[in-house]
């Protein structure tokens, strides 16, 4: 390895983020190099210059004005599996009321279609309401 | 963290206040402000606590957040010109030893005009490393970039904060 390679890997090496066999190399460089010596020392000191610095406290109420915000808005949506379920729930739950009403709308014959009309929407309405239930239950809600 | 994704807000609290004092220091080191950087932290962690939901575990909750937050300074940083109040946020100056406390004060000033003068990306790489302790790999999942162009942007960073502070050490001011 050259200088201009072993420089452009000093921060990196400094940061403990190469791998074992490109570290040693440089580790043999160093040693043989009072050059690239020089610039690790000079990067050190600037990092050791940056961390000599001070940052101003946070304010105690940071926490109090966070929690203060997150009460006054809804609780978060669940996503991914959650959501998936209640999807899937949903559509498993029309099917079922669809292949229900269908059974017994063909069951009573001629003066079933508009019980069968009443039973769809039945359906529906019980699957919205059931839908809103599951996330309220998943959610933990009212 | 699965508490307060299922909506636990004594578990989102505790969250909050385990990641209140690094989010608030990148954030002030990022935007050199106290009153906008603890705004930003609040509204991170208020958007954090609205977008739980869509966390899945792919980074660490604190990458997660700390991006939401880089994201939060860059729109701020397009939108206005940092101002600076290095000199009223810092403790006040101990007088029982008033040479190393202007040594300190000097040394703010420096780190803060070398970190400001860097472009917003090298500057947040730079922060995440130097005072966040953050491996390449959670800077690269805290700014959306690959661990490739995280060294990248830190071997350009640390060139030219070399730079900067070589004219201060020329000018015998550190």
């Amino acid at each position: 390895m050259n200088c201009g390679q072993v420089k452009r890997l000093l921060p990196p090496f400094l940061d403990e983020e190469l791998s074992g066999r490109v570290r040693e190399s440089i580790a043999s460089h160093l040693a043989s190099c009072p050059a690239c010596r020089t610039e690790l020392e000079a990067l050190k000191a600037d990092i050791h210059l940056l961390k000599q610095t001070e940052t101003p406290e946070v304010t105690p109420f940071l926490v109090t004005r966070v929690m203060a915000e997150v009460r006054a808005r809804k609780r978060p949506v669940p996503h991914g599996f959650g959501r998936l379920v209640g999807s899937l729930a949903a559509v498993l739950l029309v099917a079922v009321s669809i292949g229900v009403g269908v059974l017994f709308g063909s069951g009573l014959a001629q003066t079933s279609a508009p019980i069968a009309e009443n039973s769809t929407e039945a359906a529906v309405s019980y699957v919205e309401s059931s839908t809103t239930g599951m996330y309220s239950l998943m959610l933990g809600g009212d | 963290m699965l508490r307060a994704q299922a909506g636990d807000m004594a578990a989102f609290e505790e969250l909050v206040r385990r990641h209140q004092h690094g989010l608030f220091s990148y954030l002030y080191r990022m935007c050199r402000n106290t009153s906008d950087a603890e705004e930003m932290a609040q509204v991170a962690m208020v958007k954090a606590w609205e977008k739980l939901g869509s966390f899945r575990g792919a980074s660490s909750f604190k990458t997660w957040l700390y991006r939401i937050g880089t994201n939060l300074c860059f729109n701020l940083r397009t939108r206005r010109k940092p101002t600076e109040e290095l000199s009223e946020t810092m403790a006040a100056p101990d007088a029982a030893r008033p040479e190393q406390a202007f040594q300190q004060k000097v040394r703010e000033e420096v780190v803060q005009r070398a970190l400001g003068r860097l472009p917003a990306d090298q500057r947040a790489a730079l922060v995440l490393s130097v005072y966040q302790d953050m491996s390449y790999r959670e800077i690269a999942e805290t700014m959306g970039k690959s661990v490739r162009a995280i060294d990248s942007l830190l071997f350009r960073a640390k060139t030219n904060v070399r730079k900067v502070l070589a004219q201060d050490r020329a000018k015998g001011i550190i």
